[in-house]
């Protein structure tokens, strides 16, 4: 956006910007800071922007305290799988809803939508009923196999199909005169120039299950299985109380692949942006 | 190259019926251009032609074949569509090349092909952009070499040109039909400019309603429309059409009476049509107020009344009249149109 603004007013708006930004980047400060601090300091008051003494021991503690690096592959592997099968099974489910002629389509996809309003608080009870039934508790199969066949995926499969519904017909019409068949154009055509729906379908993705809280606390039972959420609240000492510092070094770890995942997407949301340059 | 032929073509959008039986027949090497108003049906029955839109009834075949039941890719077609259509994801040479690459044609022959349609559609320096980065003519040229790339019988165009401005049309116009002349493919050219039908047709074919109105070449259809629908949509400004009765003592229209050549049948209810050029000003004839006075350098388009009718009239002279003066005008007896009021059909 270009927009001609005084200097004056230039400094003036990025100012305000700043003053906005404050209650979004202080509680990530604040874990920053807090995860090198002495239990102790952590709770002083006034609070202490920056640390009075470092204590980095914390982060070797995290380790130590739990089988914290296989749990973050647990997570991340998890995640990579979540993410990349929502990406195939909704574009192709979008595409699909968005072109191909079939009877009831716009019903079908009513009923499917219709599964967004259910919480996933209702349904986790049969879940783990069923899992029990085929002796998947305590294994990382519910978490992979729930988000793809569920409401993540029936989302990213509306933002699919919404995508798909606004590309111009003439140039799938024109890669069927060209001599494509239907695979082919949504592979070579319609999926290419989806880029940025994708990107956001990955983003949003990506971080459910990163976040997932409820699904691994239900299905999973043993340390070596947990994922980083679940790992977070497990970091007490012998009384049950809360260790601060460790826990917080935990998070900023956890923290770290999600910003990078936003990061990387995001610049991929934005090239596929300008791809789509259909004019006229 | 083929002939394409089309035999009482129906289409129906569910029950709403669209396309009415359109008999058609091209020839070989022919540029055949569907004109009609919006809506009338051109682009169905070109992307009937294409495989784009199933057939309803009736057959369609290119060369000797019967094609209602192939896919596009199977009938040897190249279309150009409204919106050109390229692949904003692959530069210009790799549109171009798509549909040789889907065919199975080696990397050697892609090159050469693509390096021979941009040769002759001055698009050498442009092979390696993205169609973001081309001007409208420019997209216009690479739809046009992504058709011409694959060598195939028959070419369909959508109003290429709508997209484009007045003077690029007019360029691109003379290129397509440069581009005919030199590649003699069968082509099927659809608009609903009638000027563009006029200057590149070899045959026209005038749409209405679902309907083929008249086939004709260009010059014919404007010399002797059959009807008073393609006698109102051929020629710009538009044939004078006046309602009244054929009399032994010449047109009766009101309280005007207007000259008819010799041996016409007497009617009670008839149009009786002059092209505004056919009209010229003479010392006597049928007076006229002039109303509006247009000079276009070349020539003069006076807008008069004419009792209760408004008529248009084109003169080579530059006219000195002003509005509300009566002038005298004398139709040319040769090209006079006289149509059935009702039915609309040529009575002359
Ligand atoms: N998919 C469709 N479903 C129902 N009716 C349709 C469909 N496509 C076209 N029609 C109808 O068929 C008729 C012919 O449409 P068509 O697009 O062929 O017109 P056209 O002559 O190309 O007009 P234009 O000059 O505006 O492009 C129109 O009345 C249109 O409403
Ligand atoms: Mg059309």
């Amino acid at each position: 956006m270009k927009t001609d603004l005084s200097p004056r007013m230039k400094v003036a708006l990025y100012g305000l910007m700043c003053v906005l930004l404050i209650p979004f980047v202080f509680p990530t400060w604040w874990m920053l800071t807090s995860s090198v601090k002495p239990i102790s300091d952590i709770f002083a008051f006034p609070p202490d922007l920056w640390p009075r003494r470092f204590d980095f021991s914390t982060y070797a503690r995290v380790f130590e305290l739990q089988p914290f690096a296989r749990q973050y592959w647990n997570s991340a592997y998890i995640a990579a799988l979540v993410t990349g099968g929502t990406m195939i099974i909704s574009s192709m489910a979008g595409y699909a809803f968005a072109r191909i002629k079939f009877p009831f389509s716009n019903a079908i996809f009513m009923v499917v939508l219709l599964g967004l309003l259910i919480p996933s608080e209702v349904t986790i009870v049969p879940l783990f009923q069923m899992f029990l039934k085929w002796g998947m508790i305590n294994t990382h199969w519910p978490l992979i196999l729930v988000p793809i066949f569920g409401a993540p995926s029936v989302f990213a499969t509306f933002v699919m199909r919404q995508f798909f519904i606004a590309l111009p017909v003439e140039l799938e019409e024109a890669a069927r005169v060209d001599g494509l068949g239907r695979f082919k154009i949504f592979w070579l055509i319609a999926l290419p120039l989806a880029k940025p729906a994708l990107g956001a379908v990955a983003i949003f993705t990506f971080l459910h299950s990163w976040n997932l809280y409820l699904e691994p606390i239900v299905f999973l039972s043993s340390t070596q299985m947990f994922t980083l959420p679940q790992a977070l609240t497990q970091f007490t000492d012998a009384y049950g109380g809360a260790m601060w510092n460790i826990q917080l070094a935990a998070a900023t770890m956890t923290a770290i692949p999600v910003l990078l995942v936003f990061i990387v997407a995001q610049k991929q949301f934005v090239e596929g942006l300008a791809h789509t340059g259909l004019k006229g | 190259m083929a002939p394409v032929t089309l035999k009482s073509i129906t289409k129906s959008y569910g029950t709403t019926p669209v396309l009415h039986g359109i008999d058609i027949d091209i020839a070989d090497g022919e540029f055949v251009v569907l004109v009609g108003p919006s809506g009338c049906g051109k682009s169905t029955l070109l992307r009937m032609i294409a495989g784009l839109e199933t057939v309803t009834g009736g057959d369609i075949s290119i060369g000797a074949r019967v094609v209602n039941d192939l896919e596009p890719k199977d009938r040897d077609i190249a279309m150009v569509f409204q919106n050109y259509a390229l692949y904003p994801h692959m530069t210009v040479a790799t549109n171009m090349g798509f549909s040789l690459e889907h065919r199975g044609a080696g990397k050697a022959e892609i090159a050469e092909r693509v390096n021979w349609a941009a040769d002759i559609l001055g698009l050498r320096p442009l092979l390696d952009r993205y169609p973001r980065q081309l001007s409208g003519g420019q997209r216009q040229r690479v739809a046009m070499g992504r058709a011409i790339v694959r060598n195939p019988q028959v070419f369909l165009f959508d109003e290429p040109l709508s997209n484009l401005d007045a003077k690029l049309r007019v360029v691109m116009r003379g290129e397509i039909k440069g581009l005919h002349q030199r590649l003699g493919v069968t082509t099927v050219y659809v608009t609903h400019d009638q000027v563009e039908a006029m200057t590149m047709a070899d045959k026209i074919v005038v749409m209405n309603g679902g309907r083929v109105e008249q086939v004709g070449a260009p010059l014919d259809l404007y010399d002797r429309p059959a009807n008073l629908f393609v006698a109102g949509f051929i020629g710009s400004p538009a044939m004078n059409a006046i309602a009244g009765r054929i009399t032994a003592d010449g047109f009766m229209a009101g309280d005007v009476t207007l000259p008819l050549p010799p041996g016409v049948s007497r009617a009670d209810n008839a149009v009786y049509g002059i092209r505004p050029e056919h009209l010229s000003l003479a010392a006597a004839g049928v007076p006229a107020i002039v109303k509006l006075v247009e000079p276009m350098g070349s020539e003069t388009q006076v807008t008069l009344t004419l009792g209760e009718h408004t008529v248009i009239g084109v003169f080579r002279e530059r006219l000195k009249s002003q509005p509300g003066e009566t002038v005298h005008l004398q139709p040319d007896l040769t090209a006079i149109h006289l149509f059935d009021a009702t039915t609309g059909g040529r009575l002359n």
